[in-house]
């Protein structure tokens, strides 16, 4: 056997820019005998060391492996250019970074689908890894390919390299897989399959199929056995505080990108904005008690070392016991030199009282993400919060001491006008004439962020399409002269990645072929601006018959089959369509955390009529 | 108050750590051991940690220090603790405690010792090379600084310089603080070697006590 390992650390890594990435040893990394591992695991994340190393759901899913003994989890990420030059030259393959071993032996890898702009990297990595690139012409000895995370709820753009997905919570699903695995090593890639496809949250793309009338219309996505469900359900973890969560973090060498602890206070959101995503598939709201984050936290500060612990979850200050965990879990990480961070901390639930915590604990950034600048535009979009609201947290927020500000906007959502986009201008300057009633002298430093909306599967909006580039890029302009009085900084994101990840977004099995010319054209790690080439990809829709921009432009009619309609994400197309119509007639609709609004989650998590006018799932399953 | 000297290993992984990244894993360990560190004072505190001596990206060594003021005196317990939280390739070979007003062992350094293995008949052709060079009355070698170029007389600086044939290996004592600094790569250059990075190692760092060199871990301190 070539020693990948010798190589790798004595020849190959003293020529690459950053080796320390590379090496696998970091503290609380596990390494073990592979030989003597009875399910083999590479954990994948298609893009940088940095980023993918400060992903929570990789260290959930490593520990959640490796605490099982007769099983291991290994990591790998794209390389970076020089290491991938190398890689190529050499014909070296990309290997896990514990044991460097080359991704084609190991049993199972699995990818995490963050963001469409990773798809292409994902068949870099593949191809990189020796791994063939279609799952149909994988051989007995190659790994199966898995894919997890919010594009397993629209993943037929990539159904042809998969062999298959996980819906929801992995640590439900991936420990059935696992031992599945384990107990039936005798079993041929199909008949494997075949068995997963029963375990909930298991999604085989090969065994449904598209169908298309005479002219080409899709119509729908069916199974291709009688004993397949027609709509594969989403797993859910019903007890947060009984799951899963890793006692010890890698520790890198290098700085990453989020280089501190993370504590998960809670999954799901209740606040139902109509644009967002993970508001809809991390349904429903389940919290973690403060008892069991404040052991976890002392542990996690124990084996790592950090001096920094930050909590995160989609919008931390609506943790119902917000207030408490911040003043006795900073009180205790106080005495041990840890800071506590609160990072983008929303306005949207920000009090005065805990303005003051936070302020003790540690300065973190301010942010505020009103999302549109009109009321009505909000009233469209569901973001509950009322002017008079955002501009007293903003004043709250500057006099306990903060002097800057981020804000976040989106433009081109549905029903936007021109008044809307100048709303955005309006709403700065009462955010900076909030500082001067808050006591502060001078002016405030005010970001304004602003993001192109992006449609996704599975929301209220899915059956919306991008508006144009001109006119994206007219909005913009409308803004950016608007603002210029204001003094306000203006970051922009650029129209061009919104596009794609429009046009991936919301596609069927036809982006496939798209998604392998890109790759082939040699396009990987799109979410960076030094990278990315539109004029690529715009070259792979084109080889296809297909052009991105209709695509990423495309309205589906609200009877239309969808592409992920055969996926459950526990949300039902009723509701998602009584919300897009509210939606259209700026009508909003209440938090669920006190009335149920019957989205359905409750019906996946226990078969029961929602109902019954109580809220969060009906609380008391959750206690 | 305790103040520590930890003399410690950087091996073949470890090797490719910044400066930074070392010292961001030894906080880390410490912090691990939970070790009390006294803490500068002033708006911008940071801990009293600090190496003997930087060592190139890319090269390993058996003779780093580390010097370090604890808040608390510690038994020897804490100090295998610290050893054992440490990641693979870094070891700890030994620690002493010196009085506390002792100036930093950065500002006590003055020569390092080098390592490099050679091949089988590089030895032999060394020898002359290795003669010509102690027998030079000046060594100039240039150096870039601030995008000047100047010249440094390097000969007074090479304190020890042997082919050892027994045990193919080039043995380099240089002045490393105190009189100046000569890097091993420009005295493989004179020698005509190719500096590869992964080949010299570093073997220990000297103080000067008297007028002797001594090992860190040995000198009298008062
Ligand atoms: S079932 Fe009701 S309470 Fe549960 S997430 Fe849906 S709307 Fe909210």
């Amino acid at each position: 056997m070539v020693d990948y390992k010798v190589k790798f650390w004595d020849i190959i890594l003293p020529r690459v820019q950053k080796p320390t990435r590379y090496l696998g040893n970091e503290v609380n990394a596990v390494v073990k005998d592979l030989s003597r591992c009875l399910v083999k695991v590479a954990l994948a994340f298609p893009d940088l060391y940095e980023i993918g190393m400060s992903h929570l759901g990789l260290k959930i899913l490593y520990s959640l492996i490796n605490n099982t003994e007769q099983w291991a989890a290994e990591r790998v990420f794209m390389p970076d250019t020089d290491l991938e030059a190398i890689l190529r030259d050499e014909a070296f393959p990309l290997c896990s970074l514990e044991t460097v071993t080359p991704l084609a032996a190991f049993d199972l890898l699995g990818f995490t689908l963050q963001y469409e702009l990773s798809y292409a990297t994902i068949l870099q990595m593949l191809q990189l890894g020796g791994v063939s690139i279609l799952a149909q012409s994988r051989g007995e000895e190659e790994p199966l390919v898995v894919g997890g995370g919010p594009g397993a709820f629209n993943p037929e753009p990539l159904a042809h390299f998969f062999d298959f997905f996980m819906l929801g919570d992995a640590e439900e699903t991936l420990p059935q897989v696992l031992f599945f695995l384990e107990q039936n090593k005798q079993l041929s890639r199909a008949e494997k399959l075949l068995s997963l496809s029963q375990i909930d949250g298991v999604y085989v793309p090969s065994l449904y199929m598209p169908d298309f009338d005479m002219n080409g219309c899709f119509l729908g996505t069916r199974p291709l056995h009688a004993n397949l469900p027609r709509q594969v359900q989403r797993a859910v973890v019903v007890d947060l505080d009984a799951a899963a969560y890793p006692e010890k973090f890698v520790v890198p060498y290098g700085s990453i990108v989020h280089d501190r602890l993370v504590l998960e206070l809670f999954r799901g959101c209740t606040r139902g904005c109509r644009f967002c995503q993970a508001g809809i598939i991390y349904r429903p709201l389940r919290e973690r008690t403060p008892a069991k984050l404040k052991e976890l936290a002392k542990e996690l500060v124990r084996t790592s070392g950090y001096d920094e612990l930050a909590l995160s979850s989609l919008s931390s200050g609506d943790y119902s016991a917000i207030l408490q965990l911040v003043t006795e879990l900073g009180i205790e990480l106080a005495k041990e030199g840890v800071a506590l961070s609160l990072p983008s901390l929303r306005l949207d639930s920000f009090s005065g009282q805990l303005a003051e915590q936070v302020k003790q604990v540690r300065k973190s950034g301010l942010t505020f993400a009103p999302e549109a600048g009109t009321q009505r535009l909000r009233d469209v979009i569901n973001k509950n919060i009322s002017e008079a609201d955002m501009i007293g947290a903003a004043t709250d927020a500057f006099a306990a001491g903060w002097t800057g500000i981020k804000l976040y906007f989106m433009i081109g959502l549905p029903t936007e006008t021109d008044e809307d986009v100048e709303g955005i201008t309006a709403l700065v300057r009462k955010v900076m004439a909030a500082y001067k009633q808050a006591g502060c002298r001078g002016k405030p430093r005010v970001t304004v962020s602003v993001s192109v909306f992006v449609p996704k599967a599975h929301t209220p909006f899915q059956w919306a399409g991008l508006i144009p580039r001109d006119e994206v890029l007219r909005r913009h302009n409308v803004l950016r002269q608007s603002l210029r009085a204001t003094g306000a900084q203006y970051k922009w994101h650029g129209v061009e990645p919104s596009l794609l990840e429009a046009a991936l977004a919301r596609g069927g099995r036809e982006l496939c072929a798209v998604i392998a010319s890109a790759a082939e054209l040699g396009c990987k790690l799109d979410g960076w601006d030094e990278h990315f080439s539109f004029e690529n990809w715009q070259q792979a829709f084109r080889d296809n018959g297909l052009d991105l921009a209709e695509l990423a432009a495309r309205q589906y009619g609200l009877d239309e089959p969808l592409p992920w309609d055969h996926l459950d994400s526990g949300v039902t197309k009723a509701y998602l369509t009584k919300e897009y119509e509210l939606a259209l007639a700026a009508k909003v609709s209440q938090d669920c955390r006190e009335n149920c609004l019957g989205c359905g989650m409750s019906l996946l998590l226990e078969g029961k009529d929602d109902k019954d006018g109580k809220g969060v799932c009906h609380d008391a399953r959750l206690d | 108050m305790m103040r520590v000297w930890i003399k410690f290993a950087k091996e073949s992984p470890m090797r490719f750590l910044s400066h930074l990244d070392l010292m961001r894993v030894w906080q880390r360990a410490i912090r691990r051991a939970a070790l009390p560190v006294a803490y500068s004072a002033g708006f911008n505190r940071h801990p009293k940690i600090s190496f003997a001596s930087a060592l190139a990206v890319g090269v390993t060594s058996e003779g780093e220090y580390l010097d370090i003021l604890f808040d608390k005196q510690l038994d020897g317990a804490a100090f295998e603790r610290l050893a054992e939280t440490l990641p693979h390739g870094l070891k700890m070979v030994d620690w002493r405690q010196i009085p506390e007003a002792t100036p930093a062992l950065m500002s006590l350094v003055c020569a390092a010792q080098w390592e490099l293995p050679l091949q089988a008949d590089e030895s032999r052709h060394l020898q002359e090379a290795v003669q010509g060079l102690l027998s030079a009355v000046a060594l100039p070698v240039q150096r870039e600084r601030k995008n000047r170029l100047k010249t440094v007389d390097i000969r007074p600086l090479i304190y020890r310089l042997e082919a050892d044939e027994k045990e193919s290996c080039l043995r380099m004592l240089l002045a490393s603080g105190g009189e100046g600094v000569v890097r091993p790569g420009e005295v493989l250059k004179l020698l005509r070697l190719p500096a590869v990075e992964g080949r010299v190692h570093r073997t220990e760092l000297y103080v000067a006590s008297g007028r002797c060199f001594q090992e860190p871990m040995a000198v009298l301190l008062n």
